[in-house]
Order: C-alpha cells, then sequence, then structure tokens
C-alpha cells in the first residue's frame, strides 16, 4: 500500500488540497483519532456501513483553500471501504436483481452488446454519459474511446448541466472560456466582489477566504431569490444581498447595465481599446432603466442603482470582481444572461485588468478539464471544434488515423438522454462519473429512457440511482486510488495522487476502455496508464485553446502552478487576458441581449416559482455523501424551502410534510418554514432521489445556445401531504447492505 | 415580391418594431421603409428629463442607428414628415417630395405633448410655438434648454403635477436648480393616488427641495424675461410665480390627425382591434401612444372597460414585440396563419413608478376606496365576485405610506411611498396577479430592520457556529471544558474553524467566555 499521498479532495472545483495518510487503525472499526500533527478527522461514530477508514484526512495549504476543508472533505475517506462499495461487475439477472460476474465476462458481453446494437442499428446507436468529475485524462479517454472504439458521435456528458452556459458566453465574448481567467487569490485585494446566483458559503466553503476583504469593504454583493448562507455574508455591513424573483436575473444585470452607461461609470478608453460592439449594446441598454428592472424584477431601483456605482467605484480603487454561477446560469437564457455580467463586465473595463476581472465559478471538480478534452459532443481535445477542418486534422494524426474516422457531432446531454430507445436513438448507452437518474431535467422521462434501452452499462463505486437501472455495472476506482491530473477552477492542473490500493475486483477507468479498445478492435492506442495518457494528451491540445502541450507530471510534482494554455516553451497564463483575448483581433465582443418573452412569465395563479440547489452537506447526486453517515446524519432527507407566510396559505406548518407538484412529476418532502426565501419561491435541494428527487420537477427544456436546461425557475404547485401517506423519519441504515433505505440504489 | 411594410414615426416603439423585424429584412422577407420625423433615429424618450438635469449623455439614449438599419437594407427617412396617406393606392406622401407605396403600414406616431391654455402661449396645438424659456420637455433640444437652467442653478417653474413633473422638479433640485411644482388639487398626481399618500408625497417632495404650490389654477405667463423670455407664471388668484425656465407637464395627447385625415376611426388614440389592426382596414397597424385597442366587437368585456392610450412605453414594446412577428408569419404564411396566432393579451393598468433618486414611490390601478367606504369596497363585488378589501400602513412623520387594495386576495390597486422593499415587492405581485400573503404586515416588513432570519445568535448551545464542519456551540464549549484554550486547539479538537475560517471570532468568543466564567 502506498504511504499517504499529497492530493486533493474529490468533491468540487475549488479541489482543496489534502494529504491522506494511512489512518492509525485502518483494521478497526473505529475511525482514526487526532492526532497533535495536524488537524484530523477527529472521532465520529461510524456507521456499519462505512466500514473502516483506511486514510486520515487533513487540510494541506493550498492557495485556493488554505489548509480549509468542509464537512465533505474532512469525511471523504470514509467511503474507500464502505460496505455499499460495488467491487466486482455485476450483472443484472432476470429477476432484476444484481449479481456479481468475471471481468472477462463483463467485458466479453459489453463488446458483444456494442457489436449487435450497431449492426441492427448502426454507429450512433451506442452512446456515452460522462462526467465532469472525471480526470483529465480520463475526460480525454472518454472522447477518443467513444470516435474511435465506439465510432459513434453520441458522446456528451453531465458538465451541460452546470457549465454549457458559462462556456458559451465566455467563448462568444472572449473567444475562449476558462471558469476564472485569474488565479483565485487575486480576489483577496478586490473591494467589490457581485456573486451572481452562487451559494459559495454552501458549495465551496474554504473559497469564502477569498471574499473577506470585499466583505471588509463592505462591498460583497450577492445577486440570489434565496437568502443563502453567502447573501447572507452581506449583514452587518458586509454589502448588498439583491434578492431577484427567480428567472429575472438578466433583466437585473441589464438595469445595473443601464446605470453604469448612462450615470458615465462606463471605463470608456477601456471600452474604445479592448472590446466590439459598444454601441448596440447601450441602444439594447436603454429599455431597462432601473425603475422598469424594479418592476421585473422586485429589486429596488436604489439598490440597482448603488450596485452599479460600487462596481465602478471598486473598479477605480481596490478592484470590482464579477463572479456567476449556475443560479442565473441554468436558464433557457443561461447563455445571454452570463452575456449580460459579461458586458457589465466589459462596461466597467474588468476583465483583463490588473485588479479586477469576471469569471465564472466552476461547479464539478474536474468541470474546467472536463469541458476541455473532448467528451463533449461539439468538441475535440484542447477546446478545439469537431467541426473544424484543422482541428480534425491535427486530432486525427496525433491518434494516427484517418481523419475520417473521426465522427462528427453528437447530440448536446438533454438531446442525448431524450433519444434514448427511441428510434434513431441510442440504444447501448455507457455512463461515466454520472447518477442522471437524480441529476438530470425530467428525471421520470429519463429513467424511461433508461429503461427503453437495449444495454446500460454504468462504470460506479456505488449502486446509484442510474447503475441500479444498468444491465451491467463496472466497478471502478475513488480518487485516493487512482493517478491523474484535474484542471481546478482557475485553469490550473493538479495532481490527483494515489494513497491506497484498490479493492481486488476495481479497475480504472482507463483501463476498462484499453481492453475494450482492444476487443472492439480500435484503430489507434488506449493506454491504462495515467501519465501516458496524459503525454498524449499534451500532444493533442497543443496549438489548440486549453494547450497543455508544456505540461508534465514532473512539473505537476514539484509543485509548479501551471495555468493553462501553457505551450511548450512557455510558462503557462495565469492572468488570461492579460495581453488581450482570444478573438483573432484581440477584442472581446459585447453581444446585446434582451429576456426572452418566456422569461416573464406569469404566476396568476396559486403556483410558485421552485428554485434547486445544493447544501453544504451535500455533493451533486448525493450518491458518495448520502453514504457519509456524518453528512447524511446533518442532512438526512430533502426539506421544501418555504416562506411562512405562502406555508400558511396552504396550512402547511414547519416540519409537515409536503407535496410539490406539477405535470412532470411529484414530489413528498418535508417542509422548512424560512423568510430567507421569496414568499412566491420554493427552493428544494437535488441531491435525493425517489420522491424526494427534484428533477422530477425540471423541465428539459434547453437554452438555445448551450443547450443547458432550465433547474431554476420550474413552476410548481405546493400543497400539504397527509402525513400517513408517507414513511416516517429518514431511513436507518441497513447493516448489512450500508445503504440508507430511502437512498437503496445510486452514483 | 417581398411584402414592403412603411413605419410611420421612429420613437422608442417603432425602434422595438424595427429590431423585431430586422431578421426578416436581413433574409428579404419584408421590406421596411421608417419614417421619422426628427432628425435622430429614435432613442429614448424616457429619459428626456434625466438628460435636462444632467444625470446623462445623448449618446447613450440611442435606441437605433440609422446607418447600420441602412446596411441592414432597412431604408430610413430622417427629418421627413409623412404628409399624407393615400389609402386607394396605398402610398404615402412624404414631405421630401416621394410617394411610397406600401403593403401594410404602422403608425407609431406617438403623442404629443398638451399645451394648456393660457395666456401668451400659443393656442394652436398641432404646431404650438412656444415663448423663450418655456418647453415641454419632449425632445432632446427641449432637454438641452432644461439643462442650461438646471446648470445655471436657475429657478425652473414646472407646471402640473403628474409622474413626468415631479420626476423633473426633483431631479432639477437634486442637481442645483430652484424647482417649483404647480399643480390642481390638494396633493400631485390626482386621482392615480389617495390623500394619506398624496401628503407623504406632498412632504417628501418638499423635504427633497422642491416647492409645491398646490390647489394652484394658472391662467398665464409672463414674458418679461432677457429677450422676451419667460419670467413668471401667473395664477388665478391674481399671484405669480417667478422663474427662468417654465416646464409644461401637461399630459399628451395621442398623435392621430394622419390616421383621421385618411379616414381612419379614431377614438382619444387611433381605434385598433386585438389584432393592433385599424378598423376596416387591416392591412394598417397602430402601436404605442398613438393607438386605442378598443375592439368593434360591443360584447367585448375587456374593451367595454378599456381607458384608452396609457401613455406608458412599456405597453408599446408589448404591441411592437407581438406585431412584428405578426407581420413575419403574414407575410411568409399567409393571412390565415397570422390570424391563427395568439391575440395581443389586454393591458393591465400600467405601473408607475417614480424615476427618482430622493424618493420612493411607486403606485398602480385604483388606489380611491379607504378601509371603512363602503360604497367603493363593494362596487363590483356582485354575483360571487369578492368585495375589495385594503390593508393600510401610514407613518407620516417618517416619509411612509402603503395602501393595498385587493380583490380576493389579489392587488387592483396599490401605492407606497417611502418603503423601497415593499413598493418592490408590491409590483411584482401586482404584475403577476399574485395572491398576496394573508398576514399583509409581512410586506410591510420587508423594509423593517427584522426583516432577516435573526439566526441564533443569541446563546443557544445547539445553534451552529461553524457551518463548514458543522459544528455546534456545545461542542466547541466541550472541547474547551476538555482544556482546549486557542482556536488552534479547538479546530484541532472538532474541527471548528477549518472551512472558511469565518466562525473563528465566534470560537475566540466561546474561549473567553468559558475563562470569564471560571474566573468568575
Amino acid at each position: 500500500m502506498p504511504n499517504g499521498a499529497d492530493t486533493h479532495c474529490p468533491y468540487c472545483a475549488l479541489q482543496c488540497a489534502m494529504t491522506l495518510t494511512p489512518a492509525a487503525s485502518a483494521a478497526g472499526a473505529a475511525p482514526a483519532t487526532s492526532s497533535d500533527a495536524a488537524p484530523a478527522s477527529p472521532a465520529t461514530p461510524a456507521l456499519p456501513g462505512e466500514g473502516a477508514v483506511p486514510l486520515e484526512v487533513s487540510g494541506r495549504d493550498f492557495p485556493t483553500n488554505r489548509g480549509g476543508l468542509c464537512r465533505k472533505g474532512w469525511t471523504s475517506a470514509s467511503l474507500l471501504r464502505h460496505n455499499g462499495r460495488v467491487t466486482e461487475p455485476m450483472l443484472k439477472g432476470s429477476d432484476g436483481v444484481h449479481q456479481p460476474i468475471s471481468w472477462d465476462q463483463a467485458l466479453m458481453l459489453v463488446t458483444a452488446a456494442v457489436k449487435d446494437t450497431q449492426k441492427q442499428f448502426g454507429n450512433d446507436a451506442v452512446g456515452v454519459f460522462g462526467g465532469g468529475g472525471l480526470t483529465n485524462e480520463k475526460a480525454y479517454m472518454l472522447g477518443k474511446f467513444a470516435r474511435l472504439a465506439l465510432r459513434t458521435s453520441r458522446i456528451d456528458y453531465n458538465g451541460r448541466f452546470c457549465m454549457s452556459s458559462a462556456a458559451a458566453a465566455g467563448n462568444r465574448a472572449f473567444g475562449v472560456d476558462r471558469g476564472l481567467p485569474f488565479p483565485v487569490t487575486d480576489l483577496d485585494s478586490a473591494s467589490v466582489i457581485l456573486m451572481l446566483g452562487s451559494n459559495v458559503a454552501e458549495t465551496m466553503p474554504p473559497f469564502v477566504q477569498h471574499l473577506q476583504g470585499a466583505r471588509d469593504a463592505g462591498g460583497l454583493i450577492v445577486v440570489d431569490p434565496r437568502r443563502s448562507a453567502t447573501a447572507a455574508f452581506t449583514d452587518d455591513g458586509g454589502g448588498i444581498h439583491l434578492q431577484p424573483t427567480p428567472g429575472t436575473d438578466l433583466a437585473l444585470l441589464l438595469g445595473i447595465s443601464h446605470v453604469v452607461v448612462h450615470e458615465g461609470l462606463a471605463d470608456t478608453s477601456y471600452i474604445e481599446a479592448n472590446t466590439k460592439g459598444y454601441a448596440a449594446v447601450v441602444r439594447s441598454l436603454n429599455a431597462f432603466w432601473p425603475e422598469r428592472v424594479q418592476s421585473i424584477t422586485g429589486v429596488p431601483a436604489t439598490l440597482i442603482r448603488e450596485t452599479a456605482r460600487r462596481l465602478a467605484q471598486g473598479a477605480r480603487n481596490g478592484g470590482s470582481y464579477i463572479l456567476s454561477g449556475r443560479g442565473v446560469e441554468q436558464h433557457v437564457d443561461g447563455t445571454d444572461t452570463a452575456t449580460a455580467a459579461i458586458n457589465l463586465s466589459l462596461l466597467l473595463g474588468l476583465p483583463g485588468s490588473a485588479r479586477s476581472g469576471y469569471g465564472t465559478l466552476t461547479g464539478q471538480g474536474n468541470g474546467q478539464g472536463g469541458r476541455e478534452h473532448g467528451q463533449k459532443a461539439d468538441q475535440l481535445p484542447g477546446y478545439r471544434k469537431i467541426t473544424d477542418p484543422a482541428a480534425r486534422a491535427h486530432i486525427a494524426k496525433v491518434w494516427g488515423v484517418d481523419e475520417s474516422l473521426i465522427p462528427g457531432a453528437g447530440l448536446p446531454a438533454v438531446e442525448l438522454l431524450k433519444s434514448l430507445g427511441k428510434p434513431d436513438g441510442v440504444r447501448c448507452l455507457f455512463v461515466h462519473g454520472a447518477n442522471v437518474v437524480v441529476s438530470a431535467p425530467d428525471t421520470n422521462a429519463v429513467t424511461q429512457g433508461l429503461r427503453s434501452l437495449d444495454f446500460l452499462v454504468v462504470c460506479d463505486f456505488f449502486m446509484s440511482e442510474t447503475a441500479v437501472e444498468a444491465d451491467l455495472v463496472l466497478p471502478v476506482t475513488q480518487w485516493a486510488e487512482e493517478e491523474g491530473t484535474l484542471t481546478n477552477f482557475e485553469g490550473r492542473v493538479i495532481r490527483r495522487r494515489k494513497a491506497l490500493t484498490p479493492p481486488p475486483g476495481v479497475r480504472t477507468e482507463l483501463w476498462l476502455m484499453a481492453r475494450l479498445a482492444e476487443m472492439l478492435e480500435a484503430p489507434s492506442m488506449f493506454s491504462d496508464d495515467p501519465e501516458t495518457v496524459f503525454e498524449e494528451l499534451r500532444l493533442a491540445s497543443a496549438g489548440g485553446l486549453a494547450d497543455y502541450s508544456g505540461i508534465d507530471y514532473a512539473m505537476l510534482d514539484r509543485g509548479e502552478a501551471a495555468y493553462w494554455p501553457y505551450p511548450v516553451g512557455s510558462q503557462g497564463t495565469p492572468r488570461l487576458f492579460a495581453d488581450g483575448f482570444a478573438h483573432a483581433d484581440g477584442r472581446a465582443v459585447m453581444v446585446p441581449v434582451t429576456p426572452s418573452k418566456r422569461a416573464v412569465r406569469s404566476f396568476a395563479d396559486d403556483s410558485l416559482a421552485l428554485a434547486t440547489g445544493r447544501l453544504l452537506e451535500h455533493y451533486q447526486s448525493g450518491a458518495q455523501t448520502r453514504r457519509v453517515s456524518e453528512l447524511l446524519g446533518s442532512q438526512p432527507q430533502a426539506k421544501l424551502l418555504i416562506h411562512p407566510g405562502t406555508a400558511a396559505a396552504r396550512g402547511i406548518a414547519d416540519g409537515d410534510y409536503a407535496t410539490v407538484t406539477n405535470q412532470r412529476g411529484e414530489v413528498l418532502c418535508r417542509a422548512e418554514l424560512s423568510n430567507s426565501v421569496r414568499p412566491d419561491t420554493v427552493f428544494l435541494p437535488f441531491h435525493f432521489p425517489g420522491q424526494e428527487n427534484a428533477n422530477r420537477l425540471t423541465e428539459a427544456v434547453t437554452d438555445p445556445i448551450s443547450g443547458m436546461p432550465e433547474f431554476k425557475t420550474s413552476r410548481v404547485w405546493v400543497r400539504r401531504a397527509a402525513s400517513t401517506t408517507v414513511s416516517a423519519a429518514p431511513a436507518a441504515v441497513s447493516a448489512g447492505s450500508g445503504l440508507p433505505l430511502h437512498a437503496k440504489e445510486a452514483s | 415580391m417581398s411584402e414592403r411594410i412603411v413605419v410611420v414615426g421612429f420613437g422608442p416603439v417603432a425602434a422595438r418594431l424595427v429590431d423585431e423585424l430586422l431578421p426578416a429584412v436581413r433574409t428579404g422577407l419584408v421590406q421596411l421603409l421608417v419614417v421619422g420625423q426628427e432628425a435622430e433615429a429614435a432613442y429614448n424618450r424616457v429619459m428626456v428629463a434625466e438628460l435636462g438635469v444632467g444625470r446623462t449623455a445623448p449618446e447613450a439614449l440611442a435606441m437605433a442607428d440609422a446607418a447600420e438599419l441602412e446596411a441592414d437594407g432597412v431604408d430610413v427617412r430622417l427629418g421627413v414628415k409623412v404628409k399624407r396617406i393615400d389609402r386607394a393606392r396605398q402610398h404615402v406622401v412624404l414631405s421630401d417630395g416621394t410617394n411610397e407605396h406600401y403593403d401594410r403600414l404602422v403608425f407609431a406616431t406617438g403623442s404629443r405633448p398638451v399645451i394648456p391654455n393660457l395666456t401668451g402661449l400659443n393656442p394652436d396645438p398641432a404646431s404650438p410655438v412656444l415663448p423663450a424659456g418655456v418647453t415641454a420637455l419632449r425632445d432632446l433640444r427641449d432637454a438641452a434648454v432644461l439643462r442650461e437652467a438646471v446648470a445655471g442653478g436657475k429657478r425652473v417653474v414646472v407646471l402640473g403635477g403628474g409622474v413626468l413633473g415631479l420626476e423633473t422638479a426633483l431631479a432639477a433640485a437634486e442637481e442645483g436648480a430652484q424647482a417649483t411644482v404647480v399643480h390642481n388639487g390638494p396633493f400631485p398626481l390626482g386621482r392615480s393616488i389617495d390623500r394619506g399618500s398624496g401628503s407623504v408625497l406632498t412632504s417628501s417632495l418638499r423635504a427633497g427641495g422642491v416647492r409645491m404650490a398646490g390647489n394652484a389654477r394658472s391662467t398665464g405667463v409672463e414674458t418679461a424675461g432677457p429677450g422676451g423670455s419667460f419670467s413668471a407664471l401667473l395664477l388665478e388668484d391674481g399671484s405669480a410665480i417667478d422663474g427662468d425656465l417654465l416646464v409644461l407637464s401637461c399630459g399628451v395627447r395621442p398623435r392621430i390627425e394622419l390616421a383621421e385625415g385618411c379616414g381612419l376611426p379614431v377614438g382619444s388614440g387611433i381605434l385598433v382591434d386585438h389584432h393592433l389592426r385599424t378598423y376596416h382596414e387591416p392591412h394598417m397597424f397602430a402601436i404605442g401612444d398613438c393607438a386605442e385597442v378598443r375592439c368593434p366587437d360591443v360584447s367585448c368585456l375587456d374593451c367595454r372597460t378599456a381607458t384608452g392610450p396609457s401613455g406608458l412605453v412599456g405597453p408599446g414594446w408589448r404591441q411592437a414585440e407581438w406585431l412584428a412577428e405578426y407581420l413575419v408569419v403574414l407575410a411568409q404564411d399567409g393571412q390565415e396563419a397570422a390570424d391563427a396566432l395568439e391575440a395581443l393579451p389586454t393591458e393591465k393598468p400600467g405601473v408607475v413608478v417614480l424615476k427618482a433618486r430622493g424618493i420612493n414611490l411607486a403606485l398602480a390601478g385604483d388606489n380611491q376606496a379607504d378601509p371603512w367606504d363602503e360604497e367603493l369596497l363593494e362596487a363590483g363585488a356582485a354575483s360571487g365576485r369578492a368585495r375589495r378589501q385594503i390593508s393600510q400602513w401610514a407613518d407620516p412623520e417618517h416619509g411612509r405610506y402603503v395602501k393595498m387594495t385587493t380583490r380576493g386576495g389579489v392587488l387592483e390597486g396599490l401605492v407606497a411611498v417611502g418603503m423601497p422593499r415593499t413598493a418592490a415587492e408590491l409590483v411584482v405581485l401586482f404584475e403577476r396577479s399574485s395572491e398576496l400573503p394573508a398576514d399583509r404586515s409581512l410586506l410591510l416588513r420587508l423594509d423593517g430592520p427584522d426583516q432577516l432570519d435573526s439566526g441564533a445568535t443569541s446563546n443557544d448551545p445547539q445553534r451552529t457556529v461553524c457551518r463548514c464542519a458543522g459544528v455546534s456551540a456545545a461542542s466547541i464549549e466541550d472541547s474547551v471544558l476538555e482544556g482546549c484554550s486557542t482556536v488552534g486547539e479547538v479546530s484541532k479538537a472538532t474541527r471548528a474553524g477549518t472551512g472558511c475560517g469565518g466562525c473563528h471570532e465566534d470560537i475566540k468568543g466561546l474561549i473567553e467566555k468559558h475563562f470569564q466564567a471560571t474566573a468568575a
């Protein structure tokens, strides 16, 4: 067993640095106790399902987290030897129960399923659904595997539900998309930070350290319909909380921009020198004076003006940053909303300036790297377009294949999932690092789609809700059991290192793809060694927007800070726009945007707007965190956050069960009364399965540019439920399976 | 041959229509001719007063760019009037001497300011010639006149207590002019608001530096200033209000002469049906300030209660968007497809939010009824329809006043002064016809200091001190009891403070509290 390792947290894009060391008493059921050396995981009574915790986690000093970790990071090692872990390939029998089979049998089955399906229905009848948590090596290889081994165009990933709108807007405006185009520590000195729909206090708590300077200056401005934990930081002189009614973020941004233009706060010399499209944007902003925007958003005109002035003041003194998150991006007009945020930042002269900037906060662990190297339907490694002949020729050369072997663009995630089991759709699907049964919009329809497949293969380490649907579940390594790289939310490439030998039946996905490629007689090379794959990724990315060619493992292992683009011979690019933007003329493009008619919706009946989001204790679909006793114990079930006035009108008291319904489905869960939500809005976390699955209610309509679904403004009806119809308390963990009863499957 | 659409007028509403039609122009589906009387392409008239007090620049007001439109294939004629319309030949006669054919014609002629009947002003409403020092504040030139007066700290007299008059006076006062509002009745804004809000508003305006002259009837202007310019507004009671600039803010009237001149039916505006088509002439349309949506169907309930053009730009923009879609479908798929489109929804009564820095005022709908006013409350409450209900909050000392008029819990009227968050929320509720919380005081509290979750800042031992690691005060106190005496030690023992570090002060406080208690 390796003797511990310096690595990073398995969860979000902040990628907190941590050190893993073998636990003092790994053999016993009792978890490690704290030592004097470092703040280590203190004793938490483990539930029987967690088994022994083989590693101790301690925070490691790094610019992003400065030694801090949140509860998810502290408890991450408790899943490594969890009794519910899948450690052998599991085949679903005719009785619907999964039984272990050998790897040889599993590989034969997969190969046969692919060949049969493609023979009958064509190459595109096989599809791949990837994830933003996969390492760069896996994400790269998955794209190559789909195109060369499976010969299909049908590959996309769950990042479509995450970063696609911000990415599309960034590419349109700047010619390139890197979450933060500057090191996160640049935020420390800012006097004003505008956070758009991002609840970092829960989603990436150690990040909050970088907001302290702005809070001290009274300049933290948070836009969120909910008084989130992050919004609460604006209390006591920390700044301003703007609470627009859901779906009106775009109008709010136009209102702030209107004030910037009309009060002469725009940085005209910057605009002149660095942008184009200004005049058209000014014209489009005219219709959004603050009082009109107040009528649309519910945000007082005075606060709209104050926000504009603070941002402008900050840009001149200390620095102003605008950061966008999923709250404003996960909409049918998400790309335009992100564009409005970018336009505002360009009006103020922020991007590329020394002490100001614009960025978007990537969510998933490798949400950045995962969107650069080819697991997107329209993309090839290095952030290249699959439709670009030069890009295709370059990649074909690196792969040593004829260009004609690389398929064209496929379908974005929502369309891909809609096509499952349909004529001309996907009939055999591979899922890697995703739990679509919980995380995709309109999940009832998605589940039906999965059930209509001829063959579903899911790679996971737990029986996630999606794995339960699979014909074949293939057990793969967890983060502490593998080597690789990730690209954090700053565009900095970091190393994941192995600290523990995986259980005997578990394989890496690289190994799996290499074997399958061989059996499918794929051209080119499929290595199962991460460093070898990375060396190939370097060549493939060379000359692309996300150029990694100058980065290698040795450099990363020396602790060098490597920000892409990092062409061979360069020093990398900590600050992406220091020398202009990535369009041919070096200018940023301002695109006029206006709210779509759909965005202005009337709620004349007693329906409410449903927003979905995250809790501190859980990550994404909860497939991992719901298996950590400490986290589950703290947040065991979904709770509907509802305003006391709204609840009173429906006869709902705190703790009552409530149904949340619309034409797509129904959620049943407890209500939590709080005036942190607007009276016209309810909030559900999206980490829970089954009857608590918020995505039963979300609609699979998408942004026309990015393919992002509408996650934040579903229209729902809320009623008090008869409590007798529900199982009482949250299910306890059964000793045998180690799984909470209400989460009996899942990823 | 593609259809030719002629748009008469080039204000903000016409600009929106042109914008929406642009894609069809680019593909050649339609041809577009826009005729604008002013020398400039459309600009944001709503902001003219702001421009007049120096709070924005002329270039920021542009809503269209003639050169760019021309490049896209739009025929733009600026500084040109449509002299008349020949319906029989389907062409317009322009002041530049040309005749232009149309397949469809859209009136977007807007409105003109009402010039009151005062001695000393030219009474011809169609082409008023105002003396120097008198302006109706309608276009960029008027704004420049006001700008000069404000910059010079001059005396500005605003005649008319409407929204625009109040906005102009307050902004002028805030920017250094001496401003006076002269209006009829005991308080400004007439019947849009009630006495309570009127009184609070008047006080607030005075506090904002505006002289308020109520119950004043003006009879004429004195032009004894330099070069025969304005010097005083004369009142019925024989008194005079001296000033350097008179701003006429007495409302607007739709420009309908052109439509009337070619025989189209008009009311207060050009009469159109729910598809914005003029009566009897379905290929002519009207949008914006000049249009009066009142269909010929006598049984149409919406139209029986319609009140004519609102004078607000929002409804005009919605009409422009709707009409653009209609015209495109018409050109592409024919009449039947166009008629199958959903008709334009009836506008709700307009919401007014005072564009002002120092004063917050929002109002909408009918605000006349008082809580005990049986007659008004019962009005309209027949055949199962609920009666009106009033909730009210008055705090004149602090300049605050709110009245909510509801029916079945849904707002029919609202007025809020001095309570920005409450006002913003009420307007959204009004726009969406959403039901108010039964406890109306919830809405009032939005502007109170207690609106936030108090959180558990108390001594509750179960409160979470460290959110990142989920550690309660009790756990931290236990660790202190067990010997931890620094934040670092507490962090090691409990993980509290190991995430964002935001609770370090709080942990320190708990440690100090323990030692203080021990010392005592």
